[in-house]
């Protein structure tokens, strides 16, 4: 229904801005015959109301059309650079998941005192760094001055005499650069929910019984603290990477990376609309799946949730 | 240290340090006020042709500086926010403040001044370069109009000026040899001004270097600031406005209504906002009215969800349900019933806004779809600054630096605040 609504917006905003994608190809000595062969191959022909009506015929049958730039069916193109985003955003997810929760844990450890409160600042200061600014100080010092990185791009330009490993070895050196660049702010940001939610629980009574029952602190932190607290940041999480999957635009344009973000704002410029909508199209299904299962993960984790959700 | 001052003294320190830098500015804007004056009795049309925003500005900047100097000497003392102690935060806000509305006193140059390519492009910080002077032509007349015009181009930066030239070194003879990067020029002796029979030469330095079109950084970002503010403050009341009528439209309504407004929150909340903005600004054309517009479209959905639930609690409770039946209208309900008790969630919401807004204006800048190149503004330079990464980080690193210091004094500003409202969260 949201996916349904998302379309016909985008349609409409698409087809009432000024500017027609076909103009780029007619030239004005074409006959008029063609013209419309044009026009017709681009489906921008017939009124509004029929346009919307095919629109939304060929959508219900996965069918996106033909891309006006690329003259390849959409989803070949979205095809392309799916894989890459959704391997490049896994990694960078995991990456902001494993480190906020280490910092987080290293932080409740004692609360208020020094490492805590370094670690806290500087993760505020983190936060405050725009990816850009991060990215191309990242490109100075690693690639300019030091030139030990890649700046740009997914694979040197002679890869095909390698092996497979060396292959690897090639792309994982691309994307040292573009992971830090993207999962800086993220790593602050699942430190600061973890670490509030962490002190929230640590604060409570129950705590405080066990601690009087004898169990050791690494026990409680362990089996008691985290499991409550992680509640809450699994909707974060879920939202966290619903954006990444639809592309970390800024990130892939300073990196020159094929991604499916710098895909959707090539699209825009060049009013390429079958390959907007496409891309609109994946990334929502793609946050309303990770959405779902994030409330999923939820779910199992607490039987409660489950049990309201029945009811 | 630092802590021990407060932040009344703060401000009259930098009031005072600018007063003494640019003391010969403050006198002339005064002298061309009561110039302004007399032209307006005697020749109103000429008058009325000279006013334009950049005399506006200098005028009103002037005088608003003037006036926060002796209101702050005065009944400033009895304010409570100026009894505070400084910290970082606050000691960015003043600065940044301070670049928003004394733009024109802090820096001596037009933005946009570019003159002599050759010697002033890309100069790293701290460089200083020679600067010939060409004799003053202009006349020594003691009619009121020449006068006028004669101050006003002391007071009024242009971007350019015919009467200086950047050099790098120079030679004196029967003709004044310049050179600038290795070309020689030449210039009649008569035309230069002589000091003691050699050419008058000062230095101009620029503090934090120049851009590729020989610009200086320092005062770029001191206009950037300009930008910067501007677009957050009006998108956060664009929409701070939609949220709250919105939410109170939907909270308040229930049923059908509310059921549509929530579902279209959640299909704007679930798409990536960043794609929306770039799409309608990529498909409407980009110029600074029409980012604003877009930024404050694209803010409203989180004040929405707040503003929703508070008024949904708000309705059951005792003080509102009387106000009801006493017969408020809708719009005294809302401003006086309504505003109040959902104020504190909807001003930390509507300082984190303005901290995503600038973020989001500096990266549209930075993807050339911002506020144009008119204006001045920190994306854009760090934009600019990635084509010369090599050979000039100072285009990167100082509007970099400006960008997050925003960020950072927006951010712990607004935790702040909802530490200073809910005293159980620690700040």
């Amino acid at each position: 229904m949201v996916l349904f609504l998302l379309m016909t917006f985008l349609f409409f905003l698409l087809r009432i801005s000024p500017g027609d994608p076909s103009v780029k190809y007619i030239s004005p000595d074409l006959s008029p015959k063609l013209t419309a062969l044009v026009k017709k191959s681009f489906s921008l022909e017939g009124s509004f109301v029929t346009q919307y009506k095919m629109f939304i015929l060929n959508l219900s049958e996965g069918e996106f059309g033909i891309s006006y730039t690329y003259r390849i069916p959409v989803v070949e193109v979205i095809k392309r650079t799916l894989p890459f985003t959704i391997i490049f955003s896994l990694l960078s997810f995991i990456i902001q998941i494993v480190f906020g929760f280490l910092l987080s844990v290293i932080a409740v450890k004692k609360i208020n005192g020094i490492t805590d409160r370094i670690i806290s600042k500087t993760s505020l200061t983190v936060y405050a760094i725009p990816s850009f600014v991060a990215g191309v100080f990242l490109i100075y010092i690693f690639s300019e001055k030091l030139s030990i990185l890649p700046s740009s791009g997914l694979s040197s330009f002679d890869t095909e005499s390698y092996t497979t490993i060396q292959k690897l070895f090639d792309y994982a050196q691309h994307l040292v650069l573009p992971l830090i660049t993207l999962s800086l702010n993220g790593i602050a940001v699942f430190f600061k929910y973890l670490r509030d939610n962490l002190e929230e629980v640590y604060n409570k009574p129950f705590v405080e019984n066990l601690r009087a029952n004898g169990f050791t602190e690494k026990d409680i932190v362990r089996k008691h603290i985290i499991p409550n607290a992680i509640n809450p940041v699994i909707s974060i999480a879920g939202v966290e990477l619903g954006l990444l999957f639809s592309g970390a635009l800024i990130t892939e344009v300073i990196f020159a990376l094929p991604g499916m973000g710098r895909l959707t704002v090539d699209a825009i410029l060049s009013r390429d609309y079958p390959v907007v909508i496409g891309c609109t199209f994946v990334a929502g299904i793609l946050v309303i799946l990770t959405n779902l299962s994030s409330d999923i993960i939820k779910a199992v984790l607490d039987k409660r949730i489950a049990k309201g959700i029945l009811n | 240290m630092l802590h021990k001052f407060k932040i009344r003294q703060l401000i009259l320190v930098f009031a005072f340090i600018l007063l003494l830098v640019r003391i010969k500015l403050f006198v002339n804007t005064f002298l061309i006020i009561l110039l302004y004056v007399q032209l307006f009795i005697t020749s109103p049309s000429f008058a009325y042709a000279q006013v334009n925003f950049s005399f506006i500005d200098i005028i009103a900047s002037v005088s608003f500086f003037v006036i926060i100097i002796i209101y702050s000497l005065t009944a400033g003392r009895r304010i409570k926010l100026f009894h505070r102690n400084i910290n970082f935060t606050s000691v960015v806000i003043i600065l940044f403040l301070s670049f928003f509305f004394f733009a024109p006193v802090i820096t001596d140059d037009n933005p946009d001044f570019q003159k002599d390519l050759s010697v002033t492009k890309l100069l790293p910080p701290f460089t200083s370069v020679k600067v010939l002077h060409l004799k003053d032509e202009s006349t020594n007349s003691e009619n009121i109009v020449d006068k006028f015009i004669r101050l006003k181009n002391h007071v009024i930066k242009k971007s350019f000026d015919e009467s200086i030239i950047f050099v790098d070194s120079i030679s004196t003879g029967d003709k004044l040899l310049y050179y600038q990067s290795g070309t020689v020029f030449s210039i009649a002796n008569d035309r230069v001004t002589f000091k003691n029979n050699v050419p008058l030469i000062t230095t101009k330095t620029f503090i934090l270097g120049t851009d590729e079109l020989g610009r200086d950084i320092f005062i770029r970002l001191i206009y950037g600031a300009r930008i910067s503010l501007f677009v957050g403050l009006s998108s956060v009341l664009i929409s701070m406005l939609l949220g709250l009528f919105l939410g109170f439209f939907a909270g308040y309504s229930e049923g059908f209504i509310d059921t549509v407004l929530n579902r279209l929150t959640d299909m704007f909340l679930a798409f990536p906002v960043i794609f929306f903005i770039i799409l309608i600004i990529a498909l409407f054309g980009n110029s600074l009215p029409s980012v604003i517009v877009v930024l404050g479209f694209s803010g409203w959905m989180s004040l929405f969800k707040i503003v929703r639930s508070e008024v949904i609690s708000l309705k059951n409770k005792d003080f509102f349900v009387s106000a009801q039946l006493i017969g408020l209208s809708n719009t005294k309900l809302l401003l006086k019933e309504t505003v109040p008790y959902i104020f504190r969630p909807v001003v930390v919401n509507l300082v984190f806004q303005y901290g995503n807004i600038i973020l989001a204006e500096a990266a549209l800048s930075y993807l050339g779809l911002g506020t144009g190149s008119s204006y001045p503004s920190w994306g854009s330079m760090i934009e600019a600054g990635q084509n010369y990464l090599s050979q000039a980080w100072w285009m990167i690193l100082f509007p970099g630096l400006a960008l997050f210091f925003a960020l950072f004094a927006a951010n712990s500003l607004g935790r702040k605040i909802s530490s200073y409202f809910n005293p159980q969260i620690k700040a």
